[in-house]
């Protein structure tokens, strides 16, 4: 028996007929019956006999006819499918032991779809493989099977290897969120439509993956996921089964946590179109109503926008202007601030948005581009760049006119590809070709990107610094400078040169020279001998593109023509290290170091040191300011040689250290200083030996000693020829420097003459003399203006013998008021002030500050005298027999008062009406308020019975006491009631008609707020003036008061104060 | 004689185990506080672009335990462990900018494998592997707010690290 299998892979279909599909294996029976052949002699006929074969579905083979039993399976992930083929023979001959003709079986495997065929015998039993190359196939088989040269062949059999195996999990697992907040998980399959029909999704929140949520679902791909918590990772799983009843293996996890969610997450949408976008809070402790949205984390939109769907849903409705990528988030108010998620909602504005991309080339020998640009911090972009062969200019006109599809196939892409770049460089570019680069936002489907930009590379490179700089000094105060230009590009280029002196700390600024045509340049100088530091740099003569970079930095050599002829002058500064015991000295080198020839530069300096009973030897250095050696307290001496490449200088300046007494020859040394220089000037002792030179040295005290504390750099000298005996500096000096004269011979220093310079400049004493003698000139003025205004004060004061009621008194002889006023009924008792037209002026004397009370006698006239102890005071109460003498009063202002409002009351009292007394406190405490009479700064907030201000007793209380007059001694300012001030008073109702006191014409001019600013100086000096009662709601200006002040106008005088009371007509 | 003969080798002994230290620790000390520097500096400087509204809070600390947040610092393996969690954040986010505290986090990263190394420390698999894996996953799409979640926490570690550089001499 020959057994021959057939496997051919068809492209229909195959349905499987004449097997059956069972545990992943293809199942078929096949008998055939096989005649036997009829042999002649020995010999084959000449047509072999012809077999039949069928297939079975019946499970047991019929055992008169040779049957097989066919399996296929597949092998691995699908790359091989194996059919094995079998005779019921086989086994039955092991139980039987019967001897019977070997059954040969043959199959052949053919497929169309890989062209791969395979063919396989055997005896009783063949097996055979063919590749799949992990694609579903059908295949074809067939059997032939030969015994005794009989052969039968089996109707073709077709394997389906897609049902050989289990069926895909299911892909793309997602999950959405509808606006009701439910959560619906979708996924996709990957067999054939219609062919899984039940599937499985098994879901946890638990990492340990041990408790699993399972749902069954039929027909369907997606499901309802319900109960699902915030803040918490799940993960999913989902698997199908097939109609073969197969189970897929489990899907690919897939995780996602519940915080907020957008719908829609992406939104594409053009500018100025109105967008909504709801977010669903799964936390329920968020609510809707404390939403806040954010644009791009940055910008709250305004609330206005939002709209509450329902306790958990918010939405908002934006418009975005520009195309662009956008973001947003929906936060939690938390407080002061807005608790967000990781999660935000995008939207894609289509159009094109402006990136500002600048490109920068380098031609080299690799031409590369490096491009620049902007984008939203939130955006991931990719630049891509197609290259043409036509001008920039044609590309962009014909770009811009039509709308052109992108060829895709020419465009290509950033090698660092997506993500959050903002430069690149292009590699292996053409200088030559234009260049299209724009941006293009990931996600956006190619709709959201940037304005193209047109770039030509060799309009925009930047070259390679010049390079092989020479530069040098020459003794003609010129630096010459030579280079050499990149090779690349070859456009013409200009150039750029810089330069900064190497000496000298106050030139490090850099000059700049260009452009320039050559790669060379001659540039003159101030001076000679300066070492300069020298970049260059290029750029594009005509056209576009960057200047490089500088170039590597040059210092000029300095030309000389000869060795230095002298060396350079020095001094030295001898310094005491306590700590050390140590002796340090420092040169100081005088700037500019001079060579002595126009052709030849000091490059740098020796110092030859040369100790006694020790070698000589020698330091060379560059063109230093100091040069310290430590000093033995031997003789030292030290010489100074400048040197440059040709040579060193003979005549050079030494200096010897000596540590023995020095001789002196110094007779005087004097120091005069004035404002800009100081002159110094000494002679010598006779019979002495003339110093080789002289040295000055003096501290700079414009130095700060605390920011500059070396004293090399705080020490100014300067030597000065044996021959002269003065010098003057000029430069800033504060004038009270301590300038030292050195004697320097050959051998050593002499001793030195310190002096410590003085003002000779008379100008600081001119000025305080004039200041003085202004003062003294103010002083006398101001005394004779008071003095005159004290005439025109009290030249009108009628002598008091000359008044009716003094007639025939002898005030000489008067001693106390009752004397005065001898007739109890002589006061009218009439009342003060009682209307409005009823004006009492008062010319006052006054003595102010804080009132003392000096006598106090019942029945007696009390007299409140201010604090002043003035002479004018004194007088005034030494003489008792005058107290209301015009001498006191007159001696009253003083030239600070002059000219200022206040009043000084001499007021005499009557004692002993307690009541009274206590009535008039009250009253004038009340009106105190309204008229500024400060019951701080007033005397008459003291005591003040009977006083003539009791305005609240209409009825002169001159009945009580005829003789009721009282001495004001206060000092009061008058200001005008503020109307706030008014409508308090008639608020309160206290004061009824209230009056002031006021000041004369001239001086109630002034302002009320320059009143109270001297209200200080007032209290401390006696005034005088005319006071004028009026009621206080009166306007001030009134022509009837004015015309009863004039008309009853009445010199300062105590008598007639209290005599002139004006009844109303 | 003899006595020379015993120095010589002891001395020779004691200079190969001194030359064994491949870093000393004072000076990894300073350069892990120069690297970390480093790294806040570039986080400062990329988060600030973001130029988010100052109320704005974005991931509480309870919030994403996946990304160490105020991880406490108990010697060179708890510092490896978080610094390779959070290098692995980087690792999934877009290229741009961040590829540079990257590859300082990697570079840190070595120093301290190397000191691990040298102190025989035994090194251990970071325990959330999983989760980790599971949240950029999750939050795949949201790149823009992870990386700044990230930063924020590493920036953060860092400025803990330098004030527990001590740490560094123990496993």
């Amino acid at each position: 028996l020959f057994l021959q299998f057939h496997l051919v892979t068809l492209v229909v279909p195959s349905d499987g007929r004449g097997g059956v599909y069972e545990d992943l294996k293809w199942k078929a029976l096949l008998c055939c019956e096989l005649p036997f052949a009829q042999t002649l002699d020995g010999g084959l006929s000449e047509h072999p006999p012809v077999g039949q074969c069928q297939l079975l579905n019946a499970t047991k083979p019929e055992f008169s006819k040779n049957c097989l039993d066919i399996l296929c399976w597949l092998e691995g992930e699908r790359t091989n499918l194996i059919c094995n083929a079998k005779s019921y023979r086989a086994a039955a001959a092991a139980s039987l032991l019967t001897i019977r003709p070997q059954l040969v079986v043959q199959m052949n495997v053919l497929s169309d779809e890989t062209n791969h065929a395979a063919q396989c015998a055997g005896e009783e039993i063949a097996m055979c493989s063919i590749s799949l190359h992990g694609n579903d196939a059908n295949v074809s088989l067939t059997i032939s099977i030969s015994l005794n040269e009989t052969t039968a062949v089996s109707p073709k059999m077709q394997v389906s290897t897609h049902h050989l195996r289990r069926p895909d999990p299911p892909v793309n697992l997602h999950y959405n969120v509808t606006i009701e907040g439910e959560v619906i998980f979708r996924w996709s399959d990957t067999q054939p439509d219609g062919y899984a029909i039940n599937y499985e999704i098994r879901y946890s929140s638990n990492s340990s993956l041990q408790q699993w949520e399972m749902v069954k679902v039929k027909g369907r791909s997606w499901v309802t996921l319900n109960d699902l918590s915030s803040g918490i990772r799940y993960m999913v799983q989902v698997r199908c089964q097939s109609h073969f009843n197969y189970w897929s293996e489990w899907s690919q996890p897939f995780y996602f946590t519940l915080d907020v969610s957008y719908i829609p997450a992406e939104v594409f949408t053009t500018p100025g179109s109105e967008i909504t976008v709801s977010a669903v809070f799964h936390n329920r402790s968020w609510r809707a109503s404390k939403a806040v949205w954010m644009l791009n984390g940055q910008e709250k939109i305004p609330e206005s926008q939002y709209r509450v769907i329902n306790e958990q849903v918010s939405a908002v409705t934006v418009t975005v202007d520009e195309p662009g990528f956008d973001t947003l988030m929906c936060c939690h108010q938390w407080g002061e601030r807005f608790k967000c998620i990781i999660a935000y909602a995008k939207i894609y504005t289509e159009g094109m948005f402006n990136a500002d991309i600048t490109c920068q080339s380098k031609n080299s020998e690799v031409d590369t581009m490096s491009c620049e640009w902007n984008k939203s911090a939130w955006a991931q972009v990719r630049l891509l760049y197609r290259q043409y062969t036509s001008m920039c200019e044609t590309i962009s006109e014909i770009e811009g006119s039509e709308e052109a599809e992108e060829s895709m196939s020419l465009v290509k892409e950033c090698p660092s590809g997506a993500g959050d770049h903002r430069e690149c460089t292009l590699r292996n570019l053409s200088l030559f070709s234009c260049y299209k680069i724009w941006l293009e936002v990931e996600g956006g489907r190619g709709k959201v990107r940037s304005f193209p930009v047109y770039v030509l590379p060799i309009d925009c490179v930047k070259p390679s610094s010049p390079t092989v700089l020479e530069a040098t000094t020459l003794p003609n105060k010129t630096l010459s400078v030579s280079w050499r230009r990149p090779h690349l590009p070859v456009y013409d280029m200009q150039y750029e040169l810089r330069f900064v002196a190497l000496r000298g700390m106050a030139n490090t600024q850099w000059k700049v020279i260009g452009p320039l045509l050559e790669p060379q340049a001659e540039i003159q100088l101030e001076e000679s001998c300066v070492q300069f530091e020298v970049d260059v740099r290029c750029r594009r003569l005509n056209g576009s593109g960057y200047w490089s970079d500088w170039s590597t930095s040059y210092t000029s050599v300095v030309y000389n023509r000869k060795a230095p002829e002298m060396g350079p002058d020095f001094w030295r500064i001898i310094q005491e290290d306590p700590v050390r015991s140590v002796t340090n000295v420092t040169l100081i080198i005088k700037q500019p170091v001079l060579a002595g020839d126009p052709y030849s530069c000091v490059e740098g300096l020796v110092f030859e040191h040369q100790a006694s009973g020790r070698a000589v030897w020698s330091n060379e250095t560059t063109l230093v300011q100091f040069h310290s050696f430590q000093w033995r307290k031997e003789a030292h001496t030290v010489t100074v040689i400048s040197r440059n490449t040709l040579g060193i200088s003979t005549r050079n300046r030494n200096i010897t250290l000596l540590h023995q007494p020095k001789r002196r020859v110094v007779h005087s040394f004097s120091v005069v200083a004035n404002a800009s220089c100081v002159y110094l000037s000494w002679s010598l002792l006779s019979n002495h030996p003339v110093p080789q030179s002289f040295v000055i040295e003096w501290l700079d005290l414009n130095k700060d000693p605390e920011q500059d504390m070396s004293l090399t750099n705080r020490l100014q000298w300067v030597r000065v020829q044996s021959t002269s005996r003065d010098l003057s500096l000029c430069r800033r000096f504060y004038g009270s420097e301590e300038f030292t004269l050195y004697p320097v011979f050959v051998d050593g220093e002499g001793e030195p003459v310190r002096y410590t310079a003085t003002r000779g400049d008379p100008a600081a004493y001119i000025l305080l003399l004039i200041i003085a003698f202004l003062s003294v000139v103010l002083f006398v003025t101001l005394l004779i203006s008071q003095n005159q205004m004290r005439k025109l004060m009290w030249k009108d004061v009628p002598n008091p013998n000359n008044c009716s009621w003094a007639k025939g008194m002898d005030f000489r002889q008067i001693d106390t008021m009752e004397n005065l006023f001898p007739h109890s009924e002589g006061l009218t008792a009439c009342p003060l002030l009682l209307v409005s037209e009823s004006i009492c002026e008062v010319e006052i004397i006054e003595k102010p500050h804080p009132v003392t009370l000096e006598h106090v006698k019942e029945n007696e006239v009390l007299i409140y005298n201010s604090g002043d102890k003035t002479t004018t005071n004194s007088t005034l109460l030494a003489d008792s027999s005058d107290p209301l003498s015009l001498e006191a009063s007159t001696a009253a202002p003083t030239p600070e008062t002059s000219g200022q409002s206040s009043v000084t009351y001499s007021t005499v009292l009557l004692s002993g009406q307690p009541s009274l007394h206590r009535k008039q406190q009250e009253s004038l405490s009340s009106s105190s308020d309204e008229g500024n009479f400060s019951g701080n700064n007033s005397d008459i907030s003291g005591s003040f019975p009977g006083g003539l201000w009791d305005l609240e007793n209409h009825v002169c209380s001159d009945s009580a006491n005829p003789r009721h007059s009282s001495s004001y001694n206060s000092v009061e300012e008058f200001s005008e009631t503020s109307d706030q001030d008014y409508e308090a008073s008639e608020s309160t109702g206290v004061a009824k008609d209230l009056y002031y006191l006021e000041v004369n014409e001239e001086e109630k001019e002034e302002d009320e707020e320059e009143i109270e600013e001297t209200q200080g100086e007032w209290e401390k000096n006696e005034m005088v003036m005319r006071v004028d009662a009026r009621p206080l709601l009166e306007e001030k200006d009134s022509t009837a008061v004015d015309t009863n002040n004039i008309s009853h106008s009445i010199p300062l005088y105590l008598p007639q104060f209290r005599t002139e009371c004006i009844n109303p007509p | 004689m003899y006595f020379s003969a015993l120095l010589y080798p002891c001395i020779l002994a004691m200079l190969s185990l001194v030359h064994g230290i491949p870093i000393h620790s004072d000076s990894l000390k300073n350069l892990v506080k120069l690297q970390a520097d480093t790294i806040i500096i570039r986080i400062k400087d990329h988060n600030a672009e973001l130029k988010l509204y100052p109320k704005l809070l974005i991931g509480d600390p309870e919030l994403y335990p996946e990304v160490p947040a105020d991880k406490p610092i108990q010697g060179l393996g708890s510092i490896m462990d978080t610094i390779t969690t959070f290098q692995k954040v980087l690792q999934r986010l877009p290229k741009g900018r961040v590829s540079q505290i990257h590859i300082d986090l990697s570079t840190l990263l070595g120093h301290l494998k190397e000191r691990m190394t040298s102190m025989h420390c035994t090194s251990k698999e970071p325990a959330n592997g999983r989760a980790l894996d599971a949240f950029l996953e999750d939050n795949a799409t949201h790149h823009i707010t992870v990386r700044y979640l990230a930063l924020d926490r590493l920036k953060q570690f860092m400025q803990k690290l330098i004030v527990n550089l001590d740490q560094l001499k123990s496993c």
